[in-house]
């Protein structure tokens, strides 16, 4: 059977013209899709149930084992962690938010170590954001900075930039100007027409010196900064000034390296300077599925965007403070719950250390480097293969993704509702009895 | 000898990910890439072991030439092995260095453990169904 308009559960461009071949319960062909959106659609290795780990080896436990135990753990921990969420559905996100909540503890998503620091800098100056339809249909400049989407969002140029033609621009590959600054050149730098080769750490100075020059004050631009010539600035300068309209991109390498947000702040603050000349706008190159969503649906119920502490009673956020990597690294959780992501593989070692020492469970299809510290992992369908849910495209579009396989495993919000359920449940009990 | 390191996406990496205990996850994210400069400096071969030790611990990889990167600087897929080096500081952001790890690199024997051996390193217990 051939489905239509699939969408692709792998990165944030979240592709919504796939068509997957389907026979025998099992996916036979992806047309459209990349290769990272394809392997993900053929991947094997589920978990067939519940499995902790004994003495002798990994034992299965009913679904009803694994619900009771998780909710054992969440009640009786004193600062319970609860983690991940950029590959489910914001209908799980929402009752994990609402899980800590309940159970006064810290939730905190894959954003803490991804484009954490463009919130902080979107915190402090704004978001001039628009949705990828406008940039397709009009963006005559684009600039990717500190990313390299053939590499990481493989279908971002041809389906919204420099090989996708628009409503204003019929032969977009002639008529789009792309920029690349990257410490090295990449795949994206080999296709740009402008390769701006800085040295590492230089983003801020290389954005500050283009704000000069936006601004007029080409005089105090000396001869190189961080390895970019004078001459090229004032050329990109120009070119972006000149822009019918402009979109700036950028990756974790304005996010993760030196500076952090204050390099994205740097950065909104030069479209800023743009917009006083022409029309420009800024988007943060999202990695994951729907690592967006978890920022939507956190800021619904909570006011703030990820990293949220329940424990006073109250929404509390402090990044640096109240985020994933430094709770482990300080050993202040004694539980965690881990949903839709994989700390153990992307964390520094000195926090997933911590994890070993805490008891920890995992809601996810796959065995993954998390599985090793597991008291227990409960595998679920992958949203957008065998269940349906919500996700945000980096634009901040929803889009509903479909369930094209029934696998027999349940949702993750299927779970989490089960486990929200039981935790309120108990808690009735123990406010009513008398001690 | 002393490098900066900076870990990043790849295809081969993404392409492995959802598969983290596959040796094509390992293979994609053990290699380290340097210039070819720098391994003549310091005397390694393509496919040569390294001992590579950084704030966060040590881990040994396979080095690999890129003449695109910039002297000084080895680049890491984003993974487990990258994060055996990545200190836990994040300047009260929340967010570790992932791309800016100051580095010691030497030449060693042997070749990258599997993910299973660096989480059983971490105090781990590897899953067997
Ligand atoms: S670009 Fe991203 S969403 Fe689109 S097909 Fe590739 S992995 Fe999937």
């Amino acid at each position: 059977m051939l489905l239509k308009d699939v969408v692709c559960p792998y990165c944030a461009c979240l592709c919504d013209d796939l068509d997957v071949t389907v026979e025998g319960n099992r996916v036979t062909g992806v047309d459209n899709a990349c290769d990272l959106g394809a392997h993900k659609f053929q991947a094997g290795n589920r978990l067939p149930g519940p499995v902790r780990p004994t003495e002798k080896g990994w034992d299965r436990v009913s679904r009803e084992e694994a619900i009771g135990f998780t909710v054992d753990m969440l009640l009786s921990a004193d600062r319970p962690l609860i983690y991940g969420w950029s590959t489910t559905s914001v209908e799980a996100q929402s009752l994990g938010i609402h899980i800590a909540e309940e159970i006064g503890g810290v939730v905190d998503a894959t954003t803490s170590v991804c484009h954490g620091p463009s919130i902080l800098a979107i915190q402090e100056v704004g978001h001039p954001g628009c949705t990828l339809g406008q940039v397709k249909n009009r963006a005559d400049v684009v600039i990717y900075w500190g990313c390299n989407p053939i590499e990481a969002h493989p279908r971002h140029l041809s389906r919204y930039t420099m090989y996708s033609d628009g409503f204003f621009l019929e032969n977009a590959f002639k008529e789009r100007t792309l920029i690349v600054a990257d410490i090295r050149p990449t795949e994206s730098a080999n296709v740009a027409d402008e390769f701006v080769h800085l040295k590492r750490g230089g983003d801020y100075a290389v954005l500050s010196a283009l704000r000069a020059i936006v601004r007029g004050k080409t005089g105090s631009i000396p001869s190189h900064v961080a390895g970019v010539s004078r001459a090229q600035l004032l050329r990109i300068g120009e070119v972006c000034k000149n822009a019918k309209y402009g979109a700036f991109f950028f990756g974790m390498g304005l996010t993760q390296t030196v500076g952090k947000y204050k390099n994205i702040r740097n950065a909104i603050e030069l479209v800023d300077e743009l917009n006083r000349h022409t029309k420009w706008t800024l988007t943060p190159m999202r990695g994951h599925f729907n690592v967006y969503g978890f920022n939507e649906v956190c800021t619904w119920v909570t006011g703030y965007p990820y990293a949220v502490d329940f424990s006073r009673g109250m929404a509390f956020y402090n990044p640096g403070e109240t985020t994933a990597v430094d709770i482990l690294a300080r050993k202040e959780c004694d539980a965690c719950l881990v949903v839709a992501s994989d700390p153990a593989a992307h964390f520094p070692r000195a926090a997933v250390e911590h994890l070993a020492e805490i008891p920890v469970v995992q809601i996810d299809p796959v065995v993954n480097a998390t599985t090793a510290f597991c008291d227990l992992q409960i595998p679920v369908a992958v949203t957008g293969i065998d269940a349906e849910g919500t996700a945000y495209r980096m634009d901040g579009v929803p889009i509903r993704a479909k369930k094209i396989l029934d696998l027999g495993y349940p949702a993750d919000s299927e779970i989490l509702r089960e486990v929200y359920q039981q935790i309120r449940d108990r808690k009735k009990v123990r406010e009513v009895k008398p001690v | 000898m002393r490098f900066m390191l900076f870990s990043g996406r790849t295809i081969r990496q993404g392409n492995a990910v959802e598969s983290k205990l596959s040796p094509e996850y390992r293979d994609a994210t053990s290699v380290l890439s340097m210039t070819p400069f720098d391994m003549m400096e310091a005397g390694l071969d393509e496919g040569d072991a390294v001992l590579v030790s950084g704030p966060g611990g040590q881990v040994v990889l396979t080095v690999k030439a890129d003449e695109h990167l910039p002297a000084g600087h080895v680049f890491l897929p984003y993974g487990p092995y990258a994060n055996h080096l990545t200190p836990t500081e994040t300047h009260a952001t929340g967010m570790p260095d992932y791309k800016a790890i100051p580095v010691e690199v030497e030449p060693a024997e042997g070749k990258p453990v599997t993910v299973w051996e660096l989480m059983r390193d971490l105090g781990g217990v590897p899953h067997a169904p």
